[in-house]
């Protein structure tokens, strides 16, 4: 029996039993639907996160750590504190990062945790994060409205998040924020850049010279609004404004004053009562702790491996972003096969429904098994014949599946770039169906029905032809 | 002088079965040559074997012990891919009850062991109306079995029979669920296919049928008790 002749014939045999075969092949459709949609959704949410990394740069950025036993690029973060592991990250240490080869250039960033509350239109929120980063390329942010912070920027500009525009009452009008002025607003300790620190009042012996301060409010320029999705919830400013921000100031006698004290009163004539002169003294965060991290650009993302083991000669902590980006897609792969395990589920059931119509099949053509035996038809055909059946049963439930799943991710794609476009994510039809994965599913159908058709296939070639003739 | 190959030759043919504890002899030391062209009748009473015998020469079933050799090929040992060939090339059966598929038209019952052989569709198609032709159904080619009298039914099988252009028919009973017009019908197209130079074997109960063979085997209780031309 040739090929195609196996085709037409298990076309028209299931055919012969239209509801029967409607039946079973909608018990597959129900799991390579499930299969189809659970996996779609898998690779899509991947391909999503992976095009987001991308164009972020990502793949070409090497987290540099004070600390040399960082898991991850995610792990690299570290401000200061007690670490016995840690190495400063000075401008020095910059100096020779951007001596190893393939560097492009190098961010340093650092946060600012003096500030609590924005203040927009007479109105306060909540301020989650100040940040700070190097604007010279490294680190892209995908920009809604405006533009991002400029190598020129000195302080007084930053760069918000989209969900502040929307708190603002600026959804979907993001450009009408550019330009605007807000107001940070310090908590009670902080002596940096803007804040009015005031000289203690003299006092003789030990005491307390550093006096809280009240809270400073520094005004920035709305300048560019950030994708929330590509960070988390944050304000931007420029690296010199947060060095600024982070520095400690206080009012100190030091001993050059008292020197300067004695002197005065040895001059003087009678009690020497003279008001104490007090220094300023500012401590930079940066000189004593260094910055939080670094991150290196290299010239190309194949590079970035190398280029982490080689600042790690340091004694620094580097990684690049492709171990975290596969962490992560592992997660991904785990849910696939949670999601994939549960369709798998439902073909196993619509499997068990394959076997069972075509055990039925064989038992009411026991008689024509016999007779197709008499007239020269092999074991092998009769048994080749009715997995043909059953594999095309699986096929026939996989095409429609895929064809179901197809439907209903596009639907699921209306309702997520809704959604999308409403957190001003760039980015539509996150649901992927790619061609692999509708072969796939097909296929792997079409061998579940196979598979499931072996067992009635070899009962069908085992019938003896002289009782299958005279089967009743 | 020419020697002739016989159509069929059994030797010493036994067959055996085994029903709970017993052992029945189907056919007992059985033994029978059939010249090509020859028509033979083989009668006997119900459970007699003579089916067994008939399955044994049309490739069906297997003797326990003995030879069967048709058209110079021995049957008794080949294995089932050489004996389903044999039964597409050599053989074409005719039953009782016609075992037509329900389904399909006349044509398609007709193409069936023209599949198996692995003819091309074309090909096939036209030998099959050929062989409907010959039965005298030529105007009823796309009629299902449900659309047919019994003669004609008989008739569609006997052309699917003949598809394959085989060198024996053997036909069981091909008249038993026939009144005695279309069955005379029937006997005539056979003997038409036998002066053809087919090898006819037929099983009946039927006297009159047996009477129109060149030669009537009796069989009872597995033994070959009568032989006569």
């Amino acid at each position: 029996m040739r090929f195609i002749d196996y085709i037409v014939t298990a076309l028209r045999n299931i055919w012969r039993q239209k509801l029967r075969s409607l039946l079973t092949i909608f018990a597959v459709v129900i799991g390579a639907t499930s299969v189809t949609i659970m996996l779609a959704l898998v690779t899509g949410a991947k391909t999503f996160f992976r095009s987001q990394v991308e164009a972020n740069g990502m793949l070409q950025q090497v987290a540099v750590s004070q600390k040399s036993d960082i898991k991850d690029f995610n792990d690299a973060s570290h401000s200061g504190g007690n670490c016995d592991s840690c190495t400063k990250l000075t401008d020095a240490i910059i100096t020779k990062i951007k001596t190893v080869p393939h560097v492009v250039e190098v961010a340093r960033q650092m946060r600012v945790g003096a500030f609590e509350a924005v203040s927009f239109s007479g109105k306060k929120y909540t301020l989650e994060q100040v940040y700070a980063t190097d604007a010279n390329g490294v680190i892209h942010n995908n920009i809604l409205a405006g533009h991002d912070l400029q190598p020129s920027d000195k302080e007084g500009v930053a760069v918000f998040t989209s969900d502040y525009a929307d708190k603002f009452g600026f959804k979907g009008n993001y450009n009408g924020l550019i330009g605007k002025q807000i107001s940070l607003q310090s908590r009670s300790f902080y002596s940096g850049v803007g804040a009015v620190v005031k000289q203690p009042v003299p006092c003789n012996g030990p005491c307390d010279n550093k006096l809280q301060q009240p809270p400073t409010v520094l005004t920035a320029t709305i300048v560019g609004i950030m994708d929330t999705s590509t960070t988390s919830t944050a304000v931007r400013v420029p690296v010199d404004w947060a060095i600024g921000m982070n520095q400690e100031r206080h009012y100190e006698f030091t001993k050059a004053d008292q020197i300067a004290q004695e002197a005065a009163c040895k001059n003087a004539r009678g009690a020497c009562n003279s008001t104490q002169h007090m220094s300023l003294i500012t401590t930079n965060f940066v000189d004593t702790n260094g910055y939080d991290q670094l991150v290196v650009k290299a010239d190309n993302a194949k590079n970035a491996k190398q280029v982490a083991a080689d600042i790690k000669k340091f004694n620094v902590g580097a990684a690049d972003a492709e171990s975290m980006i596969n962490s992560q897609l592992a997660i991904f792969n785990v849910v696939g096969l949670v999601l994939g395990g549960i369709g798998g589920i439902a073909l196993a059931v619509a499997a068990i429904g394959v076997v069972n119509t075509m055990v039925m099949a064989i038992l009411e053509r026991t008689r024509e098994i016999g007779v197709m035996r008499a007239v020269g038809a092999r074991r092998s055909t009769v048994s080749r014949l009715f997995t043909f059946e059953a594999s095309l049963l699986g096929f026939w439930g996989g095409v429609f599946g895929v064809g179901v799943g197809y439907g209903l991710t596009r639907i699921a794609n209306v309702f997520i770039n809704k959604q999308l476009a409403s957190q001003s994510v760039q980015a539509h039809d996150i649901i992927t169906l790619p061609i692999w994965l509708i072969l796939t599913v097909i296929a792997v159908t079409t061998m579940i029905g196979m598979l499931a058709g072996l067992y009635p296939a070899h009962r069908a070639a085992k019938l003896d032809p002289v009782e299958a003739l005279h089967y009743e | 002088m020419e020697t002739k190959t016989p159509a069929i030759e059994l030797k010493h043919v036994t067959k055996t079965y085994k029903l709970g504890g017993e052992t029945l002899n189907a056919l007992d030391n059985v033994s029978l040559v059939a010249q090509a062209g020859e028509f033979i009748a083989i009668t006997g009473p119900s459970g007699s074997g003579k089916s067994t015998l008939a399955n044994i020469i049309g490739g069906l079933d297997k003797p326990t012990s003995g030879d069967v050799i048709v058209d110079g090929q021995d049957l008794s040992h080949v294995r089932d891919r050489a004996l389903s060939d044999y039964r597409n090339h050599h053989i074409g059966f005719v039953f009782q009850s016609f075992n037509l598929q329900g389904s399909n038209t006349a044509l398609e019952n007709v193409i069936m062991p023209l599949v198996f052989a692995k003819m091309r569709g074309k090909q096939r198609k036209a030998r099959a109306l050929e062989c409907l032709q010959a039965v005298g159904l030529g105007d009823r080619v796309n009629h299902k079995p449900s659309q047919l009298s019994g003669g004609q039914r008989q008739r569609v099988a006997i052309a699917r029979a003949l598809a394959v252009k085989p060198s024996i028919i053997i036909a069981d009973e091909p008249t038993g669920n026939l009144d005695s017009a279309r069955g005379a019908e029937i006997m005539k197209l056979l003997q038409d296919l036998n002066h053809q130079g087919i090898t006819l074997l037929i099983i009946t109960h039927d006297q009159t049928i047996a009477r129109l063979a060149h030669r009537m085997v009796s069989i009872h209780d597995g033994k070959l008790v009568e032989h006569r031309g």
